[in-house]
């Protein structure tokens, strides 16, 4: 028999339905690959093996007496360890908060703990979410799953790794440039990034607040869509939360009438051959499945590195100027106030923090905020124009995930910039706001490293998205 | 534009960030190049262009009132405090002179 933890969401919610499968014994074969696998890859920060095995036995008595609490009943889940569980330590990856332990639930962990999901651990990440490859993590990095000489992308990598290792049967993560997609790509897993404003960022340690979003990574696009639906809606306690019609999956057996727009912009130098050819093949296999695929232009869209490097940044030095060591976090004892507060930050935060805190501030301080940070929203604004012509034309567009494939440990953490390029194809979704999702689509043939499909819609058209993506993937099996 | 050391320094003292003799050096090469990057955006016109926010389609500002908290949260609130004296959050003296 397959063991029960490579089942995907859709698969596991069956069996646990028709009674074929308890969810203790569920868990258990997550909680027994986890902790074999484990201290190899270092996916997960924190395992709560109990909690997780007492959470699954009383799912299963819910279940017996007909008392089921939704989809989610009984079904393990990975959390990045910047999402909020109350009573457990969540470190957003970093020394500054090794010890903190959440006051209370992010709304998304209210709403998976109300829909009976059982929260298996943490994963590692990059610290507060900066870094595109894991290695920024201050609990070591995670490996890659085929390969642990390798990245397994980031920051969500923790997560990725997780489920594409069979620890778990899905997991979150967050995505403020492209740290859901981008190491779902490098895992063979799917990735989803919902539109800003779809799930509620509350309890959600914050990176950069106008870009981070919360969003499933998992086995199919099925189980993306039951994932976005249990955690998605307004939320009083985030109000960049949207009152809109919600999600409501609705799939495609073809593709007839579907338009995708290939940015000219997109397919230039830079993309490794292997990526290049894998997503060219998956570009016929959508043809055949009645797509017609067009050539457009997205103008400004290849600023939006540029200007995610700017507008991040001073969001970042921002949001963390609150963790100096006073009312909770890291704090350097016994010395005058300002050192205290200097001494902590210095001690509690990682290199890569460092260097966007100071980049922030740079760019927001007198004299350079015109010529940064205005410019940057003003190129902005023309990127989301860009981006609304082009869904004139066009349903979705379709580019890589990432450039490359999985790269090596520390082939990238000497120069910032190298790394940051990896973001080059994600990052234009989240400084538009819009929704966007990862797919697997084969192995490079130069190394034979999973290589993402990436595909974007228009705001709030996720049903569409999921639909196309999902049709993809059902042909491509 | 290339950023000095003296800039990183003041950087530094704004953002609260004690930085070593190296951190500073190499601040300053990574800023230069990430800067110098971003220079790009100072070439496109964005005379008609203004800063929009996402489109959230939220219903703004809440009113700013106290939420009752329960026993619970607040003891966890508490156990996160760097110091603590009963139930009171114990910080470094304000008005202590700073060596800066």
């Amino acid at each position: 028999m397959q063991p029960l933890n490579e089942l995907s969401l859709t698969e596991a919610r069956a069996a646990l339905d028709n009674g074929t499968i308890t969810s203790e014994q569920l868990t258990k074969d997550c909680v027994t690959k986890a902790k074999g696998l484990n201290g190899s890859l270092n996916a997960l920060i924190e395992l709560y093996e109990t909690e997780a095995l007492t959470q699954a036995r009383d799912a299963d008595e819910r279940r017996k007496q007909g008392n089921s609490a939704g989809v989610l009943d009984g079904i393990p889940l990975v959390l990045k360890d910047n999402i909020l569980n109350q009573g457990h330590v969540v470190s957003a990856g970093s020394k500054m908060l090794a010890n903190h332990i959440s006051a209370s639930d992010a709304t998304v962990t209210h709403k998976l703990k109300n829909q009976g999901a059982i929260i298996l651990g943490r994963a590692n990440m990059d610290e507060f979410a900066m870094g595109s490859s894991n290695e920024r993590s201050a609990y070591g990095p995670t490996r890659h799953p085929r390969d642990p000489e390798r990245v397994p992308g980031g920051s969500s990598g923790g997560s990725a790794v997780a489920v594409a290792a069979d620890f778990t049967i899905a997991a979150l993560g967050s995505d403020t440039g492209g740290s859901i997609r981008q190491p779902a790509a490098f895992c063979g897993i799917v990735g989803f990034k919902p539109t800003f404003g779809r799930v509620s960022r509350s309890g959600l340690i914050a990176m950069a607040s106008s870009l981070d979003q919360i969003g499933p990574m998992t086995k199919t696009v099925k189980d993306a869509a039951i994932l976005f639906d249990a955690i998605q809606g307004p939320d009083v306690l985030d109000q960049t939360t949207a009152k809109t019609t919600p999600f409501i999956a609705a799939w495609k057996k073809d593709l007839k009438g579907v338009r995708i727009g290939l940015p000219r912009q997109a397919w230039g130098e830079g993309m490794q051959p292997g990526v290049r050819t894998r997503v060219t093949e998956a570009i016929d296999v959508l043809k055949n499945l009645g797509a017609e695929i067009i050539e457009i232009d997205l103008p400004y869209v290849e600023e939006a590195l540029a200007v995610y490097y700017v507008l991040m940044p001073c969001e970042v030095s921002a949001n963390l100027s609150r963790l100096d060591g006073m009312r909770y976090g890291l704090r350097l004892e016994n010395l005058p106030l300002f050192e205290t507060y200097a001494q902590s930050r210095a001690a509690g935060f990682g290199p890569e923090v460092k260097r966007r805190i100071l980049l922030g501030t740079y760019a927001l301080s007198r004299g350079y905020y015109e010529a940064y940070y205005l410019q940057a929203k003003k190129v902005q604004t023309l990127i989301r124009k860009a981006y609304v012509k082009a869904f004139e034309t066009v349903d979705v567009l379709l580019t890589p995930t990432a450039p490359t494939t999985a790269f090596k440990i520390g082939e990238k953490t000497a120069d910032p910039l190298t790394m940051y390029l990896e973001d080059i194809f994600t990052v234009g979704v989240n400084v538009a706001g819009l929704p966007a999702i990862s797919v697997p689509c084969g192995n490079s043939p130069d190394n034979g490293l999973p290589v993402g499909l990436h595909l974007t819609a228009r705001a709030f058209d996720e049903a569409n998205l999921l639909a196309i993506a999902d049709c993809y993937e059902m042909a491509s099996k | 534009m290339s950023i000095t050391c003296e800039e990183v320094q003041k950087l530094a003292e704004l953002a609260r960030l004690e930085l070593t003799e190296e951190e500073i050096k190499k601040t300053e090469t990574d800023l230069d190049a990430i800067l110098g990057y971003v220079q790009r955006l100072a070439q496109i016109d964005t005379t008609d262009s203004k800063p929009t926010a996402a489109e959230a389609m939220s219903e703004g500002w809440r009113e700013d009132e106290a939420i009752p908290c329960d026993d619970r949260t607040r003891e966890l609130i508490y156990s996160n405090f760097p110091a603590r004296k009963g139930n009171l959050l114990h910080t470094p003296g304000v008005f202590s002179a700073p060596k800066k």
